[in-house]
């Protein structure tokens, strides 16, 4: 809830400053120990301890909620944030960081007399990176100044808040902010490659940055949207995407508001994927158009919507009119095409300008922020109106509708105390029905001070308990930004109280059981008990029958021996099966299908393995929200079958030779070739279920498109591999399927011709969606035309039939001016996509592993491979992506394991020097044994252990793949 | 003293409306010149007006250290205004946070009491305000400042002295073309008259710069406008108005009011980005003014610059005439106050062949802000560093700015550093082009002859 304007009456009084400061003095120093010490790291003028200057920094862009800080202290680089936060957690002081302070959700106070780290000093541009397209930059650096920055590259930092002219790029971090064109491209999120992280010990750790994919939890994805809570971000890789090739902006206008919502949900029907979808409604629109904001928006209309689509040339006229016809199908009267970038850029500075516009027309502004499923707008809008006519408030909408992310806007004069409980209620109210209709409390504003109290609308206490011990986790001081976020009865040290309550007592609790009418029982989690297979086979056939039940060897699984593969048919059941196991103390591994269950170091004990397998329900699938629900245990290729009939799908390729189901792709984390234009599988998860060790079930994220609602858990379950839960539900984001996909294969005998093809591709004006470089056997065995002696790149376009055909054509032209040997254009081209996500699983292979590195580094990488490889190329093969700097090697062993071990060594240093990582994704036991799978850094591994411990402190869940046991049964 | 009884917050809360109009969004940070370089909140215009309405609201003392601190390190340069969604009218606030400061009982530093004994006493009155400049210009134009300067003498002494020396040096005309001769044949009058206006002089522009005053008159005479300096008008009172001495300022104005009234339907043309935007702000100043309220508000709805008066006829076009790679810096109250942003620019396009480039952050402010950079030197300085760094990227040696403060900042800036750049207003290259194109009538007049 946000409201700005008038302190409300109990005017407080501050005691000023003593001393009379002489006009051209310096400030005064503070005579406080630990003000001096912060004086001592930053120098004094970087210090604020005035009672008087310190008002200021009382509140955020939200003046509703009021703290003064003990002091202000501006750091310049991350050594002196890092010896900042070390001396205040040797006083044991709390802080708070702060960017821009636009934040309207009260994120950046500090309370108690805490201390506020303002980064608005550290706002340097480190590097810009044009070829591997991204920057790495202080996060004081405000949004609009980095796109600036890197705007004579032809590229840009794409999420845009609309206080992007002033807001940090460390805000925009801890808030996970959107912005007009997140519809297409995401929200922060999806732009962060990594980030430097000062914990609140006054330790420095690399979150991310290691190209495609980081091992281990996402920790990346979790400290995103942490709204400083997790540590202070410093530094941070960020994405940057070329400036769009070709733009059609369209203002469609309606006479109801109710037609217009409904053509928003059509749009995304229809397969149309605008990169922005804004609404107005006649209340703005007449403002707007009352302000230095007027773009010609017809004052009589009702609603308006401004279309952004971008992409090709070639086609996107054929997509603007078809746009325009669904608006008109619902009702626009008048249909406005951008004439030319003024045009647009004024159209666009009028829906930016609609908030100060409506500030505008009465002293006081209450912007909410909420989220509905898209196809829920039209009744929400008009519950929305009767509220507001209800308490008789002056209401107005501009959204971002192809999100269903409202914002409802109340005029109000703070000084009628009637009119402010009218607001306060109505306001409640609207969140509550957006909570019914299936949507969120914030999309994109966060949850501060301001909405702690909402958060119980759509968590349960054992959701905000998992989040509060992720916290613990990152946080084990309660230094860092306490009061924030998760409602607790104290203010601060919350997250300290889990910290140690968990890891020393026994978690008490019933146990919830699949048949209802058995009586629940107490229990007790002890640490690892001694498995008795055959009483365990009892006790768990009572629960999901006999036949369901099996011995692990049936199914080839080799490193454990007795154990028990179980298959629940309901989370009702699995939650039994998980809570039998936490009781006695068995050891369970999480599974999907089965495919693939020795990733990672060799388990150390697995007495049960929960096969989701049965688990395979369609739950709901809404095209027009382009979002669906499923059971983990869906057959991925199924569930693309299915939303395909919609026009719809997952766009991912992970290892799957049919077999994978939704809930391993989740678990592994593992993207494929098409990566490179969708991202990975972490970017689609909207919201899961997962059971804990010890059978608690909880829930992350939720149904919509956008929500920061609480830590975004959904990430950290990404690539966790079972050790932090059972998966047993996912919601993910689709996306419209390309109506045309074509494959162009190029082959030569050297791969620097390749990649160099690769690199003009990338140069030019083409948007491939793929990028894959195949050696030369590979590309044979799945299919690829062409000389079976030479190198492959696969380039795939997808997209409108013009799109793609003109791409093709183009590079056609592109590449015979290249010293190719030949090159074939394969449609219809999935076969040749599915062949190369089976190959990791076909059997054949012993030894299997990945590295991922910047793009412009996979040729040193691929130069080393081949000469630590020299006597045994035939044994190998690979594929690399050239957009996103993946690498995977598979081969067979010939040679003695230690040669194996010693060049394996030599490149995953080799991919730790270019900044990358390198993590193996099989191999036979004996080589497992001797050679760590991920290769984790020490901070991360740090981080990920104390995770673990706070989620599974007996250590029950896949124990070993990550780490050695440390907890023996 | 002023008039005004010794009540703390008194100005400011006739303005609560104007603060209440701040949505606190932050939008405004990083046009903010002082905040871009300290990223103290205190020091952006958020800060600054949460200040206000903390004195506004007794929160605060008026006679706080951190008010006065943070008011008088305000630039006024009004960038904030031009970013503003919510249409906060900050330049009016800072106005009355300044008297506010002004009538508190603080205690006032020696640099603050020198200047308002001289607006005080020397500023309303002309004679010695003539006599002042009188004597600035001999130092001037006899070389004495340079002189002095070349000897690192007052630089040893005290870098403030200094500066004050290389801002007066900096108001020397230059050469504006790469010519070994200036054209000097006076470019005659257009033939025929269709409008006229009334040219209003500003007390610093006519003491230093009078050849901009005359160039001025002489390109609206060119353009068919027929022009006349009305007698009895003093200056503007912004330096008051900025300062805290608001009803010095009101006496000043009431007195312009009167000089202008004999023509009321004329433009009042200035040429000075700081004079108009007062000019255009006498209606707010005496909207509580009984008598001259709607006086006031005629007046400043005559109010034009230089430029935005040109552009209303078809400019003629002059000659080429050779000038160094030229870029333009906006004087903040031409930008911001009297929102002229495209005209001086199109102003050039008369002349042919003009090699311009333009300037990244052009619409910030150069650090100078009246005498500011006298008093918050070291914040003016970093504000100016970042400015000369703009220029030198543009490869520019000839830079145009509208206001004798920035005029004089921007060439000081290029003293003090020893840059190879030179300073000018518009409306000199516009003239020394028509002077060239005189020429050249006059040289094919011999020829023929
Ligand atoms: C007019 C207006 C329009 C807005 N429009 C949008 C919009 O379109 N989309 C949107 O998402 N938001 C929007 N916002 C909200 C706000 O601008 C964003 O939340 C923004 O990301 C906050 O950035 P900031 O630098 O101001 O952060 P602050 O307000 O200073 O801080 C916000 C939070 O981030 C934390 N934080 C700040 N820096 C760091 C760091 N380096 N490391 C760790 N934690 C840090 C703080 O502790 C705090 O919890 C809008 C706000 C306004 C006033
Ligand atoms: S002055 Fe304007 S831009 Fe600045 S915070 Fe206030 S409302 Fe926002
Ligand atoms: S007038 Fe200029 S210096 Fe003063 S607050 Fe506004 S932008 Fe900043």
């Amino acid at each position: 809830m946000r409201k700005v304007g008038y302190a409300q009456s109990g005017r407080v009084v501050y005691h000023q400053s003593a001393e009379s400061l002489s006009f051209f003095f310096p400030r005064v120093l503070p005579v406080d120990k630990l003000l001096n010490n912060l004086c001592t790291i930053v120098g004094s003028d970087s210090v604020i301890a005035d009672a008087d200057e310190l008002l200021v920094y009382e509140c955020d862009g939200l003046t509703q909620h009021k703290h003064r800080p003990r002091a202000v202290v501006f750091p310049q680089s991350t050594e002196e944030t890092a010896a900042v936060v070390k001396e205040l957690a040797r006083a044991r002081v709390s802080f708070a960081p702060r960017g821009a302070g636009t934040g309207l959700s009260g994120g950046a106070l500090a309370l108690d007399q805490g201390v506020i780290i303002e980064l608005a000093r550290m706002r340097r541009v480190l590097k810009v990176d044009v070829e591997n397209r991204l920057a790495i930059v202080q996060t004081g650096l405000v949004n609009a100044q980095l796109s600036r920055a890197v705007a004579a590259h032809g590229l840009h930092y794409v999420p845009d808040p609309s206080s992007g002219a002033s807001c940090t790029i460390g805000g925009n971090i801890a808030e996970n902010a959107g912005g007009i064109h997140c519809l297409k491209y995401g929200t922060t999120t999806d732009h962060i490659l990594g980030v430097r992280v000062v914990l609140s010990d006054g330790s420095v750790v690399d979150l991310g940055g290691t190209g495609a994919e980081a091992p281990g939890y996402d920790l990346l994805g979790v400290f995103v949207g942490s709204e400083g809570t997790f540590g202070i971000a410093t530094e941070a890789t960020v994405r940057l995407v070329p400036l769009p090739l070709a733009v059609r902006t369209l203002l469609a206008d309606f006479a109801d508001v109710n037609d217009a919502s409904r053509a928003v949900s059509a749009l995304i029907a229809a397969g149309l994927m605008p990169a922005a979808l804004e609404m107005l409604d006649g209340a703005t629109i007449r403002a707007v158009e009352a302000s230095v904001f007027a773009a010609g928006l017809p004052p009589d209309a009702e609603a308006a919507l401004l279309i952004e689509l971008d992409g090709l040339e070639a086609g996107l006229d054929t997509e603007a009119a078809h746009a325009e016809a669904i608006c008109r199908k619902h009702g626009a009267r008048h249909v406005r095409h951008a004439k030319d970038e003024q045009e647009r850029k004024q159209l666009w500075a009028a829906r930016k300008g609609a908030f100060g516009a409506m500030g505008r027309l009465a002293p006081d502004l209450m912007l909410q922020d909420a989220v509905v499923p898209r196809s829920r707008l039209p009744e929400v809008l008009a519950d929305i109106y009767r509220i507001g006519a209800h308490y008789q408030l002056r209401l107005a909408n501009v959204f971002h509708a192809g999100d269903g992310n409202l914002h409802p806007l109340i005029c109000f004069d703070l000084r009628d105390k009637d009119e402010v409980r009218r607001v306060e209620a109505a306001s409640k109210e609207i969140v509550q029905t957006c909570v019914e209709a299936g949507g969120t409390i914030t999309g994109e504003h966060g949850v501060g001070l301001d909405k702690k109290a909402y958060l119980p609308l759509i968590f349960s206490d054992d959701d905000l308990a998992a989040m509060l011990q992720v916290r613990a986790a990152f946080d084990p001081t309660g230094l860092c930004n306490p009061g924030k976020i998760i409602p607790t009865p104290r203010g601060c040290g919350e997250a300290r109280i889990i910290a140690t309550s968990q890891a020393q007592t026994p978690a008490q609790q019933t146990m919830p059981t699949a048949n209802a009418m058995r009586p629940s029982v107490t229990i007790q989690t002890p640490a690892h008990n001694a498995f008795a297979p055959d009483a365990a086979q009892r006790q768990l056939a009572a629960l999901v029958g006999d036949k369901n039940i099996a011995l692990a060897c049936d199914e080839q699984i080799e490193s454990t021996q007795h154990a028990l593969v179980v298959a629940p048919a309901n989370v009702a059941e699995a939650r039994a099966c998980m809570c039998l196991a936490a009781r006695d103390g068995w050891t369970v591994a999480p599974a999907g299908a089965c495919t693939w269950l020795d990733a990672g170091n060799p388990l150390t004990r697995a007495d049960i393995f929960i096969t989701t397998r049965r688990m395979t329900r369609l739950i709901r699938h809404e095209p027009a929200d382009l979002v669906a629900t499923v059971e983990a245990g869906m057959n991925f290729a199924a569930f693309n079958e299915t939303t395909s009939r919609a026009g719809q799908w997952l766009p991912l390729d992970p290892p799957d030779d049919g077999r994978a189901s939704v809930g391993g792709v989740v678990a592994t984390g593992m993207g494929g070739a098409q990566s490179f234009a969708y991202g990975q599988p972490r970017g689609f998860v909207l919201g899961l279920r997962a059971l804990l060790a010890d059978g608690r079930q909880i829930k992350a994220g939720g149904n919509v498109v956008k929500n920061v609602a609480g830590y975004d858990l959904c990430k950290l379950f990404n690539g966790s591999y079972g050790t932090l839960g059972l998966i047993t539900e996912l919601t993910f984001k689709l996306r419209p399927r390309p109506a045309h996909e074509a494959t162009i294969i190029v082959r030569a005998p050297d791969v620097e011709t390749l990649i160099n093809c690769a690199r003009q591709l990338r140069a030019g004006q083409f948007l491939p969606v793929a990028l894959e470089l195949l050696a030369p056997a590979l590309a044979t065995t799945i299919g690829a035309p062409g000389a079976t002696d030479q190198f492959a790149l696969l380039v795939r376009f997808a997209g409108n039939d013009a799109s793609v055909a003109d791409q093709a054509a183009r590079a056609r032209v592109l590449f015979k001016s290249a010293r190719t040997v030949s090159l074939e254009l394969v449609e219809p081209d999935a076969h040749l996509w599915r062949a190369l996500a089976a190959q990791p699983l076909r059997t054949d292979w012993q030894l299997i592993w990945r590295a991922s590195v910047r793009p412009s580094n996979l040729s040193a990488l691929l130069v080393a491979l081949h000469q630590a490889q020299r006597d045994h190329v035939e044994s190998l093969s690979w594929h690399a992506g050239l957009g996103d700097g993946r690498l995977r090697v598979m081969q067979t062993i010939e040679t003695d394991a230690p040669h194996v071990v010693a060049t394996f060594t030599s490149l995953r240093d080799t991919a730790h020097k270019l900044g990358g990582a390198l993590i193996v994704e099989r191999a036979p036991d004996d080589l497992r044994r001797v050679s760590d799978a991920w290769g984790l850094s020490a901070a991360n591994a740090r981080l990920m252990r104390s995770l673990k411990q706070q989620l599974d402190p007996h250590e029950l869940l896949a124990p070993g793949r990550f780490f050695a046991s440390e907890v023996r049964g | 003293m002023s008039a005004q009884p010794l009540q703390l917050g008194s100005v400011l809360a006739h303005e609560e409306a104007k603060l209440l109009a701040c949505v606190h969004c932050g939008l405004c940070l990083e046009a903010c010149p002082t905040y871009v370089q300290t990223g103290d909140e205190n020091d952006g215009p958020r800060g600054r007006i949460y200040l206000m309405r903390a004195v506004e609201e007794g929160r605060l003392g008026a006679d706080a250290p951190t008010f006065a601190r943070h008011i008088n390190r305000c630039l006024g340069c009004r960038a904030c205004e031009s970013a503003c969604p919510a249409g906060v009218e900050y330049g009016q606030l800072l106005e009355a946070a300044r008297a506010d400061l002004t009538n508190s009982r603080r205690e006032h530093g020696a640099a603050d009491r020198l200047l308002h004994f001289a607006l005080r006493h020397i500023w309303p009155h002309p004679a010695r305000l003539r006599l002042a400049f009188a004597v600035a210009r001999t130092l001037r134009d006899t070389g004495l400042v340079r002189l002095l300067r070349a000897t690192h003498l007052p630089h040893l002494l005290a870098p403030r002295f200094d500066l004050a020396l290389a801002l007066l040096d900096g108001s020397r005309a230059v050469r504006l073309t790469e010519q070994e001769r200036e054209p000097t044949t006076q470019p005659a009058s257009a033939n025929i008259t269709t409008s006229r206006a009334l040219l209003f002089d500003g007390c610093v522009t006519e003491g230093l710069f009078a050849r901009v005053n005359r160039a001025t008159a002489r390109v609206l005479a060119l353009n068919g406008c027929a022009t006349e300096r009305p007698r009895g008008q003093v200056c503007c009172g912004a330096l008051h108005a900025h300062g805290g001495d608001i009803e010095g300022a009101r006496r000043l104005a009431r007195q312009n009011i009167e000089a202008f009234a004999d023509d009321n339907a004329a433009p009042i043309v200035t040429n000075a980005g700081g004079c108009g935007a007062m000019l255009a702000a006498y209606a707010h100043l005496l909207a509580a003014d009984p008598q001259y309220a709607e006086r006031a508000h005629s007046f400043s709805a005559r109010v034009r610059d230089i430029s935005q008066q040109l552009s209303v006829v078809s400019l003629r076009t002059g000659a080429p005439i050779n000038a160094p790679v030229t870029t333009y810096d906006a004087s903040c109250h031409l930008l911001h106050g009297q929102r002229a942003a495209s005209e001086p620019l199109d102003m050039l396009r008369a002349i042919p062949d003009l090699e311009f480039v333009p300037l990244t952050g052009s619409d910030v402010c150069c650090g100078g802000a009246g005498v500011y950079n006298l008093i918050e030197t070291e914040l003016s300085m970093r504000v100016l560093d970042e400015k000369l760094k703009h220029i030198a990227e543009t490869g520019a040696t000839l830079v145009m700015t509208s206001n004798p403060g920035c005029h004089m900042q921007l060439s000081a800036g290029a003293r003090l550093k020893g840059l190879r750049l030179r300073v000018c207003h518009p409306i000199e290259l516009l003239e020394a082009s028509y002077r060239k194109l005189a020429e050249k009538s006059s040289d094919a007049g011999q020829e023929t002859s």
